[in-house]
């Protein structure tokens, strides 16, 4: 099993009047290969659990096991190293370093985690080939869409090809033809690199894309079911 | 990560950020160059002050002495007395000055007393009128004892008139006339000015006018004082002390061997010791220095303070780039160290360039106000770099070392 989070809480002024759960025992677990796609209504506790899952939170209680290894009990230093070798992040927000290009956005992660710098251009510039993005790479986020900018999130997500991509809203802040476009490439990711996808959203015809669908609300998982794929552009990605 | 690859990256962020990146440098070099130029202003006030206090005689003794109608000649006497205070008293010289309508002349140049800016002194001395007011012999020789002794028409005169009666001839052994009088030019003094002659309207440049004005001087055995001094008699000596201490020693000493000498119905007789002045001008020396470092920290602490507020004002953005760092697998580490090196860089090239601001800034200030060449002590320059840059590497740090702490979560949520 490669994700194995069992009875987790993410409770937020714990025991005060206004103690909040965001999470409420929550056991998921997901298989190499997978591509899951986590639906919830706004508030419903989906984002929680994939930054619990991605490592950049931790839970307050319960465990998480990630391929075999219990990442509650890890430094500081080693959730790096996993934030950096096994896990590509998108987020609804892009999150791209303003000062940098596209292609130093690209590179930042491939330098944490040491890749020397010939290479390095090399993997560079095939993520953003592989987005559709390498005539833009001397680009800044504040010269490009909203679209290119996720595709560079993209890029930088997989550029050092790690097992997992997590997607959290990734079409969230795009038109409905460029969140399509950028489904299309999760998909060609899952399909063609083997990677585990893991998509966080409240639109159920973007969920309908992906092969099992984990239904949360108010912090726990109401329904998990497999789901025979409807392809992106019939579902028709809303906005 | 490698240290190569934290410098490029701390490089990029700063070339990133310019503008924030200026107005950190901006408090750096602000902060520096003003302690710089106020600390240097204060020792070249010092310096310019202990020249003049220098080229005056140190440990130097004025002593009056006269009756009620004119002056009292009491030369030979204090002469021996002073002899005997060897063990205080290292020189002693009559201290006569020629009033009135008195000139001297070589070949066509005159000087005289009709104008105040270029007009002689006359002094009346002895064989130790160099020693006791600091002036050494530049060419040819001081008065002699015997010259003294036998009324010689022999005269030394200071730089200052040396050029000015006999430009670029040597002066030593023509003959000069000093109010129709024949006198052999037999020594020159050392000029004790820097031979600039420039007079500040405002009075604002007195020591150096003094300074040049102790080059104008003319300087005959004071035996000639009557015959050259319409029958005034000496009534100023000098005394040079050995010391400070022996100066205070050797002043009440002589007060009260001439009071013993002179009748206080006849005449009256007087010690001044120009070391206490001195002294007390040191001291205020001293609190005015003490007065412009304390300006110069606070305008160290502002600028620290402006650091600080460009540094704690980027925190928010900032701590979102931590969190995207470290949500694709940076290291604290990592982030510390790019932080402290780009604090390091931009407090640094501020550094250099305050540095250099300040060095200008104290060549323009010390020429200005003192006509010196003033050079920033090494230790001052080397302590406030170290400060401000200090300053900025904690500031700049600060911030980073407390977001990088945060879940990368908590730190993306700053907006």
């Amino acid at each position: 099993m490669l994700i194995e989070i069992e009875n987790v809480f993410k409770i937020y002024n714990e025991g005060r009047e206004s103690e909040v759960r965001a999470l409420d025992g929550v056991s998921l677990r997901i298989d190499r290969g997978e591509f899951v796609a986590i639906i919830g209504a706004s508030g419903s506790g989906k984002s929680t659990l994939m930054n619990i899952l991605g490592c950049l939170d931790v839970p307050t209680y319960g465990s998480y096991h990630l391929d075999g290894t219990d990442v509650t009990e890890l430094s500081d230093r080693e959730l790096a190293r996993i934030r950096n070798r096994e896990i590509g992040f998108i987020f609804q927000g892009y999150n791209l370093i303003s000062a940098l290009n596209a292609y130093e956005n690209v590179e930042l992660p491939l330098i944490y985690r040491g890749v020397g710098i010939t290479k390095r251009g090399d993997m560079i510039m095939d993520a953003l080939r592989r987005v559709n993005m390498a005539d833009r790479a001397k680009h800044k986020p504040g010269q490009m869409s909203g679209g290119q900018q996720q595709r560079v999130a993209i890029a930088r997500a997989i550029a050092a090809k790690p097992p997992i991509i997590m997607a959290d809203e990734p079409t969230g802040a795009l038109d409905s033809k460029t969140g399509l476009h950028v489904l299309e490439i999760l998909h060609t990711l899952h399909e063609s690199e083997g990677a585990t996808v893991i998509l966080i959203t409240h639109d159920s015809s973007i969920a309908a894309t992906a092969h099992r669908i984990v239904r949360i609300s108010d912090g726990r998982i109401v329904a998990d079911s497999k789901n025979d794929p409807a392809p992106a552009n019939e579902g028709g990605a809303t906005a | 990560m490698k240290i190569t690859q934290a410098l490029k990256m701390a490089a990029k962020s700063i070339s990133a950020n310019k503008g924030r990146s200026a107005l950190t440098m901006l408090g750096v070099i602000i902060g520096l160059a003003a302690v710089i130029i106020l600390v240097s202003y204060a020792q070249g006030q010092n310096m310019a002050m202990q020249k003049y206090y220098e080229s005056l005689g140190e440990n130097k003794l004025t002593v009056y002495a006269s009756t009620f109608e004119g002056g009292l000649d009491v030369s030979e006497e204090l002469a021996n007395y002073c002899r005997r205070l060897s063990d205080c008293v290292a020189g002693f010289t009559p201290m006569g000055e020629a009033m009135g309508q008195i000139n001297i002349k070589y070949g066509f140049q005159t000087m005289d007393q009709s104008d105040y800016e270029t007009m002689p002194s006359f002094y009346f001395g002895n064989e130790q009128f160099g020693l006791c007011n600091n002036y050494t012999i530049a060419k040819g020789r001081e008065l002699s004892s015997m010259d003294v002794r036998e009324y010689n028409q022999v005269c030394v005169l200071g730089a200052a008139t040396a050029s000015t009666l006999f430009g670029m001839i040597d002066p030593i052994g023509k003959t000069v006339s000093i109010s129709g009088q024949p006198f052999t030019v037999i020594g020159v003094y050392k000029a004790k000015g820097n031979g600039t002659t420039q007079y500040d309207e405002d009075g604002e440049n007195w020591q150096e006018v003094e300074m040049t004005r102790m080059d104008r001087i003319v300087v005959m055995p004071y035996t000639l004082t009557r015959t050259l001094n319409n029958n005034q008699p000496v009534d100023r000596y000098i005394v040079k002390a050995v010391d400070s201490s022996s100066a205070k020693r050797a002043a009440s000493l002589i007060k009260a061997f001439l009071s013993g000498i002179i009748d206080p119905n006849y005449g009256w007789c007087d010690v001044t010791n120009e070391g206490v002045w001195q002294e007390e001008e040191n001291e205020a020396n001293r609190l005015q220095q003490m007065f412009l470092g304390g300006i110069a920290a606070i305008s160290l602490l502002v600028g620290g303070v402006g650091i600080m507020n460009i540094m704690l004002v980027t925190v928010t953005e900032r701590t979102r780039e931590i969190g995207i760092r470290k949500a694709i697998g940076a290291e604290r580490r990592s982030i510390i160290a790019q932080f402290l090196i780009e604090a390091a860089m931009i407090c640094g090239i501020g550094g250099v360039i305050g540095i250099g601001v300040g060095y200008l800034g104290t060549l323009i200030v010390g020429k200005l106000a003192f006509g010196l060449v003033l050079i920033p002590g090494a230790g001052i320059t080397a302590g406030a770099f170290a400060i401000s840059v200090a300053l900025g590497i904690i500031f700049g740090m600060y911030p980073a070392a407390k977001a990088s702490r945060l879940q990368p979560v908590d730190a993306l949520r700053a907006d």
